[in-house]
């Protein structure tokens, strides 16, 4: 059957809005299961319903205009009620919308068209009648489903039956959501290729930077021409300058456009928000619970994180398959878990974390965990290892072995988790993505299963802050809140500083001290401070500056600093300049190193505004057992001085902010540090330097190309007994 | 229109520095072809000339926007974009075991070491092609298993040729 080229245009446009009013309405559904049929939440199913029915209506499909007025004709005379929707309304409606958004999604691909008769069906058994009643509630339907009456008369089926056919269409509405991209209008694009884009929208960005770099060229050129005075000689080239910058400042922008809309397309076409996989679980959830008579609470973690379509496509099965198996074998009926001393409602968590280029997620449940003996003999009865070996297994060997082919269990097997698919087929397709799966399991307390992915494309929120002159991302996962800090709240003691917060004692570091950057600062009345939490534990940390928060792609440090457990990984920011992003379980799990405790190490500042004048003085200071902080400037160094004590100070003398003479003069004018040994160093070796640096009271001088390891080590003891003499 | 730069226009400083570059991107003498000859690229660190074969030799480029790694090792001056990737700049100094310098290094070489990735060196000046006869750097090689090895040239010059990939080898650096 041939379609109106235009209709197939805006269709496509309608199916991608109509899946995100669906996916809003079955949010709101199980919303209003739990909760009175009113309020926003209300209004906001009203709504998307209607919107659903007045966009089919305008592009003519009106079999699903009348069907979504069905489906309204149900829901709305219950707007107001004090009451939840009840159950089997919300099952009806939600069974009615995977139908419905199945019917589209065959429309615009030409498929085969479901069958909405049953259906309507459904929708005319539960819609209320005229005082408000519906027509099965004179059957007393709302037995749990596990009791098998679930469907009364309606559905002749068992109770796991009918969860099931409520649960399937979901799949298939999955399915075919998933088939969209790979026929249809759509483009084959090789990730490949994606990834060879993003690196040439890096280039682009350095072009950029370069255009800068040129532009301040100029810059610097007309100074000069200024410094001549406007001569009629040079008049006319000044203004030929003049045009050029003022042209080379707009390319600049122009390219710097271009990069940021480049990205951003290229993120929209390889990633999408990891949440589209996993809010349909929650959907998942709630049929097994209500088709097993559980309770059970999904909580996701990191679900705005965004990643690399194919990884999450792939992931779908996977994941519906542990949160599956969570349900139905791990959690506990609410009167077990009630005995044994546990919330009568299950606790599902799903945890999305990108660290540098990996990928991990890990669903956990609260439920009696994995049953070892039980798995020692499934494995014997279906001879999976010999007697012995098994009989030797350690727990965690034995935990293995749920993964490997043919251990699901008809036993345990269930219209949900069983299905013939054991776990085997998960570790199957997380290793096809080259992953891997664990589990770690605790009798009593539940189960973790953990994906470990490689990621390559994919961005996620980070916090960007300032520490001294650097700035570092922590991932916003991680950040609880951020609050003022307030000298009352504080509980400094001598080897550790806690602070109070919402009536708790919780650890508090200085972030620059962590890093090494400086000795642990107490933070002043108002300094921002981060309350972050990972791995089940809590810290405040302190910053600098909170500079934002960003969505960056974090991508892999380089070999020679990726075993330094500080870091995710580093992402670039809009200016071109990388920051690195910290790793939240190496701040949360960090036993407090502080170097007030290292009483026997000496200490020396490095003042020099060349980065790798610094790294140098640090080698070979370092060499020597000094623990070694570094300043880029003069007002950097004071400050650093202002707060620490340091054994010596190495300085530059030829800074341009503050040049080493009058950092020497400002150090010798505060009594804390009048009498600091100092040296200068200097890339010119002049009588003149060295007659002025003791002048202003240095006590020695070294020339860079002296700088070897050894003598700038021999020159620092020497100024260090020079000033011990004097005293 | 044209822009007319007059001689005379110019800093005699400016006319130096573009003379040098002029001689710099003039294409390379008859005798650059022979085949006996490995080319190297020849610079300085502090009082000693360094070199490195110029084949390992990417791009040479400004030292800036470098950012700094806290906790890292100290030869490790950060890490920098180039060309889409994220790469290591190392002090070249501090990996020789700490040498002195005679000017503060403002120019990175990017160089490809060997291993399959690329890493940038910190270098004092633009580093020069220069021509070695194989056979010397052969009988150097032979001479010495480490890193660094010392070749005598014409007019008792001396120039330390790098093994790139030996020098940056893990165990080596942690040795040192």
């Amino acid at each position: 059957m041939s379609m109106d080229p235009l209709l197939e245009q805006l269709l496509t446009g309608f199916v991608d809005e109509s899946q995100e009013i669906y996916e809003r309405v079955t949010r709101s559904l199980m919303e209003l299961e739990k909760e009175p049929a009113q309020g926003a939440r209300f209004d906001e199913l009203a709504r998307g319903l209607h919107t659903l029915k007045g966009s089919a209506a305008t592009l003519g499909l009106d079999e699903l205009a009348d069907f979504a007025h069905r489906m309204e004709d149900v829901v709305l005379p219950l707007r107001g009620s004090a009451q939840p929707l009840p159950s089997q309304m919300a099952d009806a409606v939600l069974k009615s919308l995977d139908t419905w958004m199945a019917r589209l999604r065959a429309t615009a691909h030409k498929g085969d068209l479901p069958d909405l008769a049953p259906s309507y069906t459904l929708l005319a058994q539960v819609k209320p009648s005229a005082n408000g009643e519906r027509k099965s509630e004179a059957n007393g339907e709302q037995k749990p489903a596990a009791n098998g009456k679930a469907n009364g008369e309606h559905k002749p089926s068992a109770a796991a039956t009918l969860a099931a056919n409520v649960a399937r269409p979901a799949e298939e509405a999955e399915a075919a959501a998933s088939s969209d991209d790979t026929s249809g209008d759509s483009w084959r694009v090789s990730t490949r290729q994606v990834i060879a884009l993003l690196h040439e929208v890096e280039r682009l960005r350095e072009v950029r930077l370069r255009i800068d770099e040129r532009r301040r060229d100029l810059d610097k050129a007309l100074q000069q021409l200024d410094r001549l005075g406007i001569q009629s000689e040079t008049a006319e080239a000044r203004a030929l300058m003049l045009g050029l910058r003022r042209a080379l400042t707009a390319d600049g922008e122009e390219a710097a456009d271009i990069v940021v809309s480049m990205e951003d397309g290229l993120k929209a076409i390889s990633t999408m928000p990891v949440r589209t996989v996993l809010e349909p679980l929650r959907r998942a959830v709630r049929d097994i619970c209500k088709a097993s008579g559980k309770l059970a609470k999904l909580s996701v973690v990191g679900s705005e994180v965004s990643l690399d379509r194919r990884v999450l496509e792939q992931l779908r099965g996977p994941l519906v398959h542990l949160v599956r198996n969570a349900v139905d074998h791990g959690l506990e009926l609410p009167e077990v878990r009630e005995a044994r001393g546990k919330h009568r409602e299950g606790a599902l968590t799903i945890r999305v974390e990108q660290q540098g280029n990996m990928l991990f997620i890990e669903v956990a449940d609260d439920g009696a965990g994995l049953d070892i003996e039980g798995i020692r003999e499934t494995a014997l009865r279906r001879q999976l290892a010999p007697a012995e070996e098994l009989g030797n297994m350690t727990a965690q060997q034995l935990q293995q072995i749920v993964f490997r082919p043919g251990f699901s269990t008809k036993a345990e097997a269930t219209e949900f988790s069983g299905r013939g698919v054991g776990l085997d087929v998960v570790r199957n397709q997380i290793q096809a993505l080259q992953g891997h799966v664990e589990v770690q399991s605790v009798p009593g307390q539940g189960a973790r299963f953990v994906l470990t992915l490689p990621a390559e494309l994919g961005s996620s929120p980070v916090l960007v802050v300032r520490c001294g002159e650097h700035q570092l991302g922590l991932p916003m996962v991680a950040v609880e809140s951020s609050r003022a800090a307030k000298s009352a709240d504080l509980r400094v003691g001598r080897s550790r500083v806690q602070l109070e917060h919402r009536e708790q004692l919780i650890p508090l570091q200085d972030l620059g001290a962590l890093v090494g950057l400086r000795q642990p600062e107490v933070p002043p009345d108002g300094a921002p401070l981060l309350i972050l939490q990972s791995q089940g534990r809590r810290m405040a940390l302190s910053v600098d500056e909170v500079l934002g928060d960003k969505e960056l792609v974090i991508r892999p440090l380089p070999m020679e600093v990726r075993d330094l457990s500080a870091y995710q990984g580093a992402a670039t920011l809009a200016r071109g300049e990388l920051v690195l992003i910290l790793r939240p379980d190496w701040l949360v799990n960090l036993e407090r190193k502080t170097e007030a405790g290292l009483s026997g190490t000496r200490r020396a500042l490095v003042v020099d505004d060349s980065l790798t004048a610094r790294a140098l003085h640090r080698t070979a200071l370092e060499t020597g057992g000094y623990l070694v902080h570094t300043a880029s400037n003069g007002r950097q160094a004071l400050e650093q001085l202002r707060h620490s004590a340091y054994d010596v100070m190495v300085c530059d003398i030829g800074m341009e902010e503050m040049d080493g003479y009058e950092l020497t003069v400002a150090v010798r004018q505060r009594a804390e540090t009048d009498s600091m040994p100092i040296l200068l160093v200097s890339a010119r070796d002049s009588d003149t330097d060295r007659q002025r640096g003791t002048a202003v009271g240095a006590d020695g001088f070294l020339t860079k190309k002296d700088c070897v390891s050894g003598r700038l080590l021999s020159e620092v003891s020497a100024v260090i007994a020079r000033r011990k003499g004097m005293s | 229109m044209k822009l007319q730069l007059k001689e005379n226009g110019f800093a005699a400083e400016l006319n130096d520095l573009l003379q040098r570059r002029a001689e710099r991107v003039k294409p390379r003498p008859a005798e650059a072809v022979d085949e006996n000859l490995l080319w190297v690229a020849e610079f300085p660190v502090g009082e000693e000339t360094y070199a490195i074969p110029l084949s390992a030799l990417r791009a040479a480029v400004p030292l800036r926007m470098v950012t700094p790694v806290p906790l890292s090792p100290p030869h490790v001056i950060g890490i920098l974009r180039f060309q889409g990737q994220i790469l290591t700049a190392l002090s070249l100094a501090s990996l020789l075991g700490g040498r002195g310098w005679r000017e503060d290094p403002a120019v990175l070489l990017v160089v490809d070491p060997g291993f399959g990735r690329l890493v940038a060196v910190d270098c004092e000046r633009i580093p020069k092609p220069t021509g070695v006869p194989h056979a010397q750097v052969e009988e150097a090689r032979a001479r010495t298993s480490s890193a660094v090895c010392e070749i005598t040239l014409p007019g008792m010059r001396q120039m330390s040729l790098l093994d790139l990939g030996r020098l940056m080898d893990r165990r080596n650096v942690e040795k040192r």
